[in-house]
């Protein structure tokens, strides 16, 4: 999976840019599977993509078996199957999976060459294959109703927290 | 037919009549502009009323983005705001990076263009297909921060970009400035209080129509060629680490670092104010514009302070250019400067003239309703900046500029006022650095290095010098030769990076961008076979018609000149004791390289 040391991220978009570039020849942050969040209001910056969460919310709510693991532990999509009744995109607790244009876009690791974690210059992404992976239970309950957006500024927001703490530490 | 590079669209809305009007942009219109600062120019040219109120309904502001806005060349972050300024009465624009051009190029508006005067203050929403005017009396002197928090929420996107005025630009302060993601800030020549004038709080973007790019291959080849040559730069780790503000040892090491107004240019307690000593007590991480890999800007936390910034030019604005050695007090200016929306250089000049003019005695406290100023009071400057903010009491005055103030005054006060066709100087000492004083003395928009940023005399590449310029002495700071040819190369650098869009710090500072690889990126984007002659053609012919909109607005070869300090009094100490500027020989020169008569 593609892990986020948050600490890093100065919030550049580099992930996002070549991420939407490397599937589609086009920069767009609707096209991207990672996707940036600068938060003005308090100087966090991360990049959302796909944890392979424990969970798979998004496999056991498709009704028509268009998700399945790949090699890499990645969710790959069978369009050919999808019925794009956005099922994933709602159950997703941190909005890591969301429909554009007739299509479902989630993280599927470039095959292995991940884009986004070469465009890094600050070390901010790694690649990291887990026996374990890690659980999103914790945000499942309050991301209901709320939009992928507002999933993802949520989940930035409260790892934010913890960084916060260290810089104001760090200053003290 | 534009199919590549571009949105091909243009977006018309008028504010009196709350409506909106969607135009097609043909390539035949686009060629020969490219886009960006280029085409923000043309069409003030074309549409605007030379004779218009800056403040009133008829004055158009512009939002203007180019063909590699957002698109994978890194740094492509910029944006432009074009309308007639209310701070000189002459051709106003303001640059901007962080996200807000590449997310509204999303949209699929090259540009957009406003009108008119709405009845209640009110914020824009435009997407690909939509412009709603919503209501924000409640939005009314809220900071920009909390202005894009609340519209963020509201539309439940927290990738919508905003552009705001705060409250120095809703009271029309002729120096407000309008502030995007957060704290990218198109500073200068009053944008924010045209804004103010129509009642516009901010215009939010999000789009989802993204460029198709001509040779996407050729595109990604080209910016990693840019890429690389930032990421091996000299200066990289210096710029990754300090940002602008590495420029306070820079320039006071020169001699050159704006002290008690431009009195001194060597600070005596440089050490307790560089960007060295922020980075090191202050600093907590690095903060980014929309796809660079230089990371330059920063995010700090001071006692209960804590923002982004600050740059080069507002820390000098708030320390030694006021004489105050205060580190921690120009960090809450850059928070409330920011916030509030007033641009960092026209603000300390307004009080770094008053401290002078009442040192010599030239005004007296009651002359300004009791106001005292000295050097390094920064209680005062707290206090007064907040009365400027909100036109209180004397604050309407000052919030009108230095040289609109100093016509209540003395021939010998007026004199001292720094600026060029009403626009406040920059925050580096022209009589250490002549081509930027060419710079200041010639630029479109009055007083200010951006038009060219003629860095390359500060680089000592003396062979290189000879080569570009025919003579060794364009890389010589002190010195007059050559620098005409300079600053007319890299005026049309400076223009192209604006047009392209990318950051001049980087294109333009870091010699990065020259007429051939700009030629293959936007060719790569665009298809429009453009080559460098044709470029350096549209440069040309960009900046005859700037000249040509300021001739309407009344500006005549006089105007092109430097303040009489710079010209006539030298500086008493340091690397540059001793230096006047000799602005005559070097506009001549640069007119008879533009083929200007007059």
């Amino acid at each position: 999976m593609i892990c986020v040391d948050i600490s890093k991220c100065t919030g550049c978009k580099r992930c996002e840019t070549a991420c939407a570039f490397f599937h589609t020849k086009q920069v767009s942050n609707h096209l991207s599977r990672i996707k940036v969040l600068n938060l003005y209001e308090n100087g966090i910056d991360s990049p959302v993509v796909c944890q392979q969460c424990n969970e798979r919310y998004c496999i056991n709510e498709c009704p028509n078996e268009a998700l399945s693991i790949g090699s890499l532990v990645e969710i790959l999509v069978d369009m050919d199957v999808c019925s794009l009744c956005a099922n994933c995109e709602d159950a997703c607790p941190i909005g890591a999976i969301q429909l554009f244009n007739d299509e479902v876009l989630v993280c599927n690791l470039c095959s292995g060459d991940t884009e986004c974690i070469m465009a890094c210059t600050e070390e901010a992404l790694s690649f990291e294959t887990q026996e374990e992976n890690s659980s999103l239970s914790e945000y499942k309950l309050t991301s209901v109703k709320l939009t992928p957006s507002q999933k993802r500024f949520e989940y930035v927001r409260k790892q934010g927290i913890e960084l916060r703490k260290t810089w104001r530490e760090n200053r003290a | 037919m534009l199919k590549y590079g571009f949105g091909g669209k243009l977006l018309r809305v008028n504010l009196t009549e709350k409506i909106f009007k969607i135009e097609k942009i043909s390539s035949s219109w686009i060629k020969p502009l490219i886009g960006g600062r280029t085409t923000n120019t043309q069409r003030l040219y074309d549409e605007l009323d030379p004779n218009c109120d800056p403040l009133g309904e008829d004055n158009i502001i512009i939002f203007g983005v180019g063909p590699l806005t957002g698109s994978i060349l890194p740094a492509s972050a910029y944006f432009i705001v074009t309308a007639k300024s209310p701070l000189t009465g002459i051709l106003g624009d303001s640059a901007a990076g962080g996200s807000f051009g590449p997310e509204m190029k999303q949209t699929g508006f090259d540009q957009i263009i406003i009108t008119g005067k709405a009845k209640g203050l009110l914020y824009l929403m435009i997407t690909d297909k939509e412009v709603e005017f919503i209501p924000a009396t409640n939005l009314s002197g809220k900071t920009i921060v909390e202005t894009t928090c609340y519209i963020r929420k509201k539309h439940k996107d927290y990738a919508i970009q905003v552009a705001a005025i705060g409250a120095a630009g809703e009271h029309q302060v002729l120096y407000s400035t309008i502030v995007s993601s957060g704290n990218r800030v198109n500073g200068r020549t009053g944008m924010g209080a045209v804004l103010g004038s129509k009642n516009l709080k901010a215009i939010a973007v999000r789009g989802s129509s993204p460029a198709e790019y001509a040779n996407p291959t050729i595109l990604k080849q080209e910016s990693e060629k840019i890429h690389s040559a930032i990421m091996k730069h000299d200066e990289y780790t210096k710029r990754y680490n300090l940002g602008t503000t590495m420029l306070m040892n820079d320039l006071n090491s020169l001699g050159i670092l704006p002290t008690n107004h431009f009195q001194d240019g060597v600070c005596d307690y440089i050490e307790k104010i560089s960007g060295e000593k922020l980075a090191n007590t202050y600093k907590v991480k690095n903060k980014s514009c929309f796809n660079c890999n230089l990371h330059c800007s920063r995010y700090y936390i001071c006692e209960n302070q804590e923002a982004e910034g600050p740059e080069y030019e507002t820390l000098c604005s708030f320390t030694s250019k006021i004489g105050s050695a205060d580190l921690p007090f120009a960090l809450e200016m850059n928070y409330w400067l920011n916030q509030m929306g007033l641009d960092s250089i026209s603000t300390s000049e307004v009080i770094a003239w008053i401290m002078e003019c009442q040192e010599r005695g030239l005004i007296q406290p009651d002359d300004l309703e009791g106001l005292k100023l000295t050097w390094g009071d920064t209680d005062k400057v707290r206090e007064i900046v907040k009365k400027i903010t909100f036109r209180d009491g004397i604050g309407d005055k000052l919030a009108n500029g230095a040289r609109n103030l100093s016509r209540e005054f003395s021939e010998e006060a007026q004199k001292l006022v720094l600026h060029v066709k009403g626009l406040d100087v920059i925050n580096g000492d022209p009589r250490g650095i002549k081509a930027y004083g060419l710079t200041y003395a010639i630029a479109s928009r009055g007083g200010d290095h951006l038009r060219a940023e003629p860095f390359f005399e500060l680089t000592n590449r003396k062979e290189e010098a000879k080569r570009r310029f025919g003579t060794e002495k364009a890389a010589d700071r002190l010195s007059e030769e050559g620098k005409a040819a300079l600053v007319v190369y890299s005026e049309k650098i400076a223009l192209l990076t604006d047009s392209m869009t990318m950051c001049k710090n980087i294109g333009l500072c870091m010699d990065i961008l020259n007429f051939e690889n700009i030629t293959a990126l936007l060719n790569a984007c665009t298809g429009l076979n453009y080559t460098p002659d044709y470029l350096q053609k549209i440069m040309n012919d960009s900046i005859d018609l700037q000249r040509k909109l300021n001739e309407k607005f009344g500006i005549t070869r006089e105007d092109d000149t430097l303040p009489e300090r710079f010209v006539s009094e030298s500086l008493k100490r340091g690397p540059t004791k001793g230096s006047t500027v000799d602005i005559d020989k070097m506009v001549d020169e640069y007119y008879k390289l533009h083929n200007w008569k007059h």
